[in-house]
């Protein structure tokens, strides 16, 4: 099962992409997801997805970025049949189940290279409202422990004789029941032990919130960025203006 | 008039928990003095940790509830203050560490108190690292929480709370998920604070041998309302506390016995070594 979360959850690396500012790396993966959206010919997604895998490359994880697109391939090739039967013509599906695929592959760029850290610092420097940033913040902070909890819980229910894996379908689903109930009930239990200790921690002191870190632009940062528009502004040129 | 060095008083404090008809605390009379590293003990359910929250300020804050009398840390009262206010004077560390650590990495969440009462990145630069010197986690600062042990992440929930360079800090059974060796050394710890900043200390703890030679005060709950209250000393010698759950340490045990039996000591030896020592000189 865990495989299927490979493609999007950030492993410690190395790489000139790693490295980069966070801003920068959202800044690309947005912008490819935004061209994703708007491209329409064969030859555009060519060139986006082109764009998309040298990226993944050079950030060191094509293989992990495959992964996701391997997994997603059942809904392609859904999206692919649905469009057809609807009685759009090969091209258009094609064209469509491409976009699929470029607007997963640019989005994952940013998640496989920036590590929750990163993006706690990208959410600070758009102010957004502290609350918030804490709240994603302990959410993906706690994702592991709680999926700790989850093994324990369903060891425990074995060792009643709780049979998860056997039956339909049906009863499969209802055998979760006696795992996610105690899960729910312990997480309820964990948040207020969680609000506790925040209030006990000043959470909420003062309005006026002071950040131990800022985010520096470095020369490599600007340099890539630049770089950057100045190949989205030459493919925006080479497409509706030349209409190649 | 109270004087300076009371630093914790309970006049005639009651509190029961709203939907509950019977007090969890009855007419509580207490006061700690600025230094005092305390034992609190008693059997479960006596009102030991609702006794902590109400220092804090998370009783009547967060908790709802029947309040009656006062409670008054550092010369103000709790009820007039909110948590995170008090959180600068009274330093909270949790039962288990794993909910007190909300960052992704050591430092961030150290940090994250100093962010919160608003100091500047210099002033946080420098308690970040005097408390990460104090408390020896160095070479734990980058490392995320779940690469942490059980005994490394109760640290790190204390270097939270201590960088706010609180006057009180407050553990409720701190050392239940840590095994005997570990949790030593983290009592020794506390005691280290105790001499070396004049931290006052609070801590709840069933393990009473682990604590006899850092704590100088006890208190007794039991049925929410205080049995004994006094020094260390003179309190572990007192027979009675079998009754109420806690666990006298076997060398005090032994001395009881050896009283019973008139072989009298002048002293109470809280551990092994001076009892062993006091033994050889009548022996000889």
């Amino acid at each position: 099962m865990f495989w299927l979360a490979e493609g999007l959850v950030y492993r410690r690396q190395d790489s000139i992409i790693h490295s980069l500012d966070p801003r920068v790396k959202l800044i690309i993966s947005f912008s490819l997801f935004i061209l994703s959206l708007f491209s329409s010919t064969i030859f555009e997604f060519t060139i986006l997805l082109f764009a998309i895998f040298l990226l993944g490359a050079l950030s060191k994880v094509l293989r992990r970025m495959t992964k996701t697109i391997t997994f997603s391939l059942t809904f392609v090739i859904m999206i692919f049949v649905i469009n057809l039967l609807v009685g759009y013509d090969l091209i258009f599906s094609i064209i469509i189940s491409l976009r699929f695929i470029a607007i997963i592959s640019s989005s994952s760029i940013f998640f496989l290279t920036s590590s929750p850290d990163e993006l706690d610092l990208v959410m600070r420097s758009l102010h957004l409202p502290y609350d918030l940033i804490f709240a994603f913040v302990t959410a993906v902070r706690f994702v592991p422990v709680i999926l700790l909890d989850a093994v324990q819980i369903i060891d425990s229910q074995r060792s009643r004789g709780l049979e998860i894996e056997k039956g339909s379908i049906f009863k499969r689903i209802r055998n979760y029941i006696p795992v996610l109930i105690p899960l729910i009930v312990q997480s309820i239990i964990r948040s207020e032990e969680l609000a506790e200790a925040m209030e006990s921690r000043a959470y909420g002191f003062s309005k006026k919130r002071t950040s131990y870190y800022t985010l520096h632009f470095k020369r490599r940062d600007y340099l890539i960025l630049c770089l950057h528009f100045m190949l989205v502004v030459l493919f925006i040129l080479l497409v509706y203006f030349f209409h190649l | 008039m109270e004087t300076l060095a009371e630093i914790i008083k309970f006049i005639n404090f009651s509190f029961s928990y709203s939907g509950s008809t019977t007090p969890i605390l009855k007419n509580i009379n207490l006061s700690i003095e600025e230094g005092d590293f305390v034992l609190l003990v008693g059997p479960s359910g006596c009102g030991k940790s609702t006794l902590l929250r109400c220092i804090n300020g998370l009783i009547p804050h967060l908790y709802n509830g029947a309040y009656e009398g006062e409670v008054i840390v550092d010369g103000e009262l709790v009820k007039n203050k909110n948590v995170n206010e008090l959180a600068t004077k009274v330093g909270f560390v949790f039962q288990n560490p794993e909910n007190q650590i909300f960052m992704f990495s050591v430092e961030k969440d150290i940090v994250f108190g100093l962010e919160n009462i608003g100091l500047e990145r210099n002033e946080i630069d420098i308690r970040l690292k005097w408390v990460l010197h104090a408390l020896g986690i160095e070479h734990l600062r980058y490392k995320p929480p779940y690469e942490l042990s059980d005994g490394q992440k109760q640290r790190v929930a204390i270097a939270g709370v201590l960088a706010m360079k609180p006057k009180i800090l407050i553990l409720d059974e701190p050392t239940s998920l840590l095994d005997p060796r570990t949790a030593l050394d983290f009592i020794l710890l506390l005691g280290e604070l105790n001499k070396k900043f004049g931290l006052t200390i609070i801590v709840v703890e069933h393990r009473i041998d682990l604590l006899t030679n850092v704590a100088n005060k006890i208190i007794v709950l039991d049925k929410g309302e205080i049995v004994f209250k006094g020094l260390l000393k003179e309190i572990i010698k007192n027979k009675n506390l079998n009754l109420y759950g806690v666990g006298v340490p076997p060398v005090i045990a032994l001395q009881n016995n050896l009283r019973d039996e008139d072989i009298i000591f002048d002293e109470v030896y809280l551990n092994v070594k001076d009892f062993a020592k006091e033994i050889k000189r009548r022996l000889i």
